[in-house]
């Protein structure tokens, strides 16, 4: 503790916490730009880091939509599943707008230009959904979006002649790369991408007055329309930007960037509930605690998938062995509630807000806040005597 | 100064059999600091949440200088010029009290500059004595400093008529003058406030005008001191001398 003290003291008087956040960024940022070009990783572990990133967009947009605005929805799958569909069903039967007379055959549309309509799909179904939650909040939004979300998991499923059903469907690829090692180094990097321009987009509306805004709805939305918060607006628009940028996110990791095809057991409440869990294990009020929870939590689940366990005091398997592999299976997923459950009790902000705090300073500021704080009576006799 | 006319014609509110609201008109149309009293139940609360747009009225009208503002989300009311306070304090507990100064800043000029609201803010906070607590969260202040808080922020959207429900509820006596100067002088900045209060002493030392309400109706409506003579006033609320 008096080596913290002495580091943390050695930090504030040198470089600063903030730059020294900075500085710890960069380095995370350069560590994973050389990921891949180490040649003693195989592709698998850059697909595990790719399934990382992509879980990092999910669930740090969720933390802006729930941690922030307030909204906790359980759609947040649905979302990035109609943008997957949608560019996969675009790319493969074209699209005709018959009141229009317009009619776009597959031949003439691009990968690019199919995951362009699927995030716009997603969009303005967030459009059509965030308009019709406005009036539900807490435990009625969380129901409507599981509803929702189990709708159009269903809907996916039932329709195989167009959905292809349990099966999934396949998107066109986004990328034509004959060569598997280096195509997967171009996903890596793709994705990768893609989460810091996702993350950096977050932080963008996260900081800006809608950012502001949002929080205060989360806090109390009667107070903040009081105050001229236009409640209605911004709940729409965090509904479609977050759907949009979910949906971009997964028309591009289905174009056979991360996986080749989207199906519908994807759309799961499990897999809904572990986007959740991962930004309560990283801190849902951080967009940066929320990813790296998500990125952190996808990396130990493959991990532990199998583990080696070391009999002691000379004990031996059946078959004389010291030592035996454990599959896992959905024993991790345990092991994971466990830490969710430590979470919840006991860093109700996740795992990872002290270590966000302290970098932004924020904790200074509050041990100063604090130390002044002061009761009414306290307070009435300062005004007091500073009148005498 | 600012355009000043606020106009209740008939206003009624039901909720299923109650009729929590009946028929109130009135107008304000000069910056005058208007008290609104009655006893519990009598409806200043759901009057209150009429003219801010937290309900919409059952029939009747509202207009705030010339717009029709019943029906009209709380956001486009207090866009319009009317802003309000709660009975019970609803400061946003997880954001600082600079924050909370600075979403209705923000609401209201989108184009300001931070810097620019932030010095404002700063400025509404030392006047009503809470400026050291200007990177607190919220929550952490205690219940009459959030008054004065709810107070700051109404500052900010700079409304041409306040409603404050409550403002000296659970305040120490102390404080109670902190939020005396701001009404005072607020006022003499050309706004109309209303208040609603059980404090009597405060209501008559402050009020030009006295508004009460009744099982929901308006049954006085006039200078303090009429006010306080009025025989139905007094049989339905202030009560009558021992010795009478």
């Amino acid at each position: 503790m008096v080596i913290f003290r002495r580091f943390e003291s050695a930090i504030d008087q040198g470089i600063g916490r903030r730059k020294l956040g900075y500085l710890v960024i960069a380095l995370i940022i350069a560590f994973f730009l050389w990921f891949p070009n180490d040649t003693s990783q195989s592709n698998y572990a850059k697909t595990v880091f790719i399934s990382g990133f992509f879980y990092a967009i999910m669930s740090s947009s969720w933390a802006l939509l729930a941690g922030i605005a307030g909204q906790f929805s359980f759609g947040h799958m649905a979302f990035m599943g109609i943008g997957a569909y949608v560019a996969g069903l675009i790319a493969r039967d074209g699209i005709t707008f018959a009141l229009l007379g317009v009619n776009i055959s597959p031949e003439s549309i691009s990968a690019i230009g199919s995951i362009i309509i699927g995030t716009a799909a997603a969009g303005a179904v967030g459009l059509v959904i965030g308009w019709l939650l406005l009036r539900l909040r807490a435990a009625y939004l969380a129901l409507f979006t599981i509803a929702f979300s189990e709708l159009f998991r269903i809907m996916m499923l039932t329709e195989y002649d167009y959905t292809g059903g349990s099966n999934g469907l396949s998107l066109r690829p986004l990328l034509q790369i004959a060569d598997v090692d280096a195509a997967r180094q171009v996903e890596y990097y793709l994705m990768f991408a893609l989460l810091i321009v996702c993350l950096l987009a977050l932080y963008w509306v996260a900081n800006s007055p809608i950012g502001l805004f949002l929080r205060a709805m989360r806090e109390d939305e009667d107070a903040a329309s009081a105050l001229g918060v236009n409640v209605v607006r911004y709940k729409i628009l965090v509904f479609v930007f977050t759907s949009m940028i979910v949906g971009f996110a997964g028309a591009i990791f289905y174009s056979d960037v991360g996986s080749e095809r989207i199906i519908p057991e994807q759309l799961e409440i499990l897999q809904m509930s572990l986007i959740i869990a991962y930004a309560v294990i990283g801190g849902m009020e951080s967009l940066i605690g929320a990813a790296a929870g998500a990125f952190i939590s996808r990396y130990l689940l493959e991990a532990v998938r199998q583990v080696v366990i070391t009999l002691p005091f000379g004990l031996t398997t059946h078959d004389g062995s010291d030592a035996f592999v454990w599959d896992t299976g959905y024993w991790r997923y345990a092991l994971f509630g466990v830490v969710m459950v430590f979470t919840l009790r006991y860093m109700r902000n996740g795992l990872l807000y002290p270590i966000i705090t302290w970098f932004s300073g924020r904790d200074i500021a509050m041990k100063e806040t604090v130390s002044r704080r002061e009761s009414d009576d306290e307070h009435a006799a300062r005004i007091e005597a500073d009148d005498e | 100064m600012s355009e000043l006319h606020l106009e209740l014609n008939k206003v009624s509110k039901r909720f299923g059999g109650l009729q929590a609201v009946d028929h109130v008109s009135f107008s304000v149309t000069k910056p005058e600091l208007i008290g609104m009293i009655g006893p519990n139940g009598a409806g200043k609360t759901t009057l209150t949440n009429l003219m801010s747009g937290m309900l919409k009225p059952s029939s009747g009208t509202i207009y705030l200088n010339g717009r029709r503002i019943d029906g009209y989300p709380p956001y486009d009311v207090t866009r319009a010029g009317l802003g309000r306070t709660f009975q019970i304090t609803r400061a946003l507990g997880r954001m600082t009290v600079m924050e909370n100064m600075m979403v209705p800043g923000l609401a209201h000029n989108p184009r300001a500059s931070r810097a620019e609201l932030e010095a404002r803010a700063h400025e509404i906070l030392t006047l009503l004595t809470i400026d050291h607590l200007t990177n607190e969260l919220s929550r952490a202040l205690s219940g009459g400093q959030r008054k004065l808080l709810e107070l700051g922020r109404l500052l900010m959207l700079d409304p041409a008529v306040i409603i404050l429900d409550e403002p000296f509820a659970g305040v120490h006596p102390r404080l109670q003058d902190t939020i005396t100067n701001y009404i005072n002088r607020v006022h003499e900045n050309g706004k109309a406030i209303m208040f609603i209060s059980h404090n009597m002493g405060a209501v008559f030392e402050l009020s030009q005008r006295l508004i009460v309400l009744h099982h929901g109706a308006v049954i006085a409506d006039g200078a303090p001191q009429t006010v306080r003579n009025d025989p139905a006033v007094i049989d339905a609320y202030l009560g009558h001398d021992e010795e009478d």
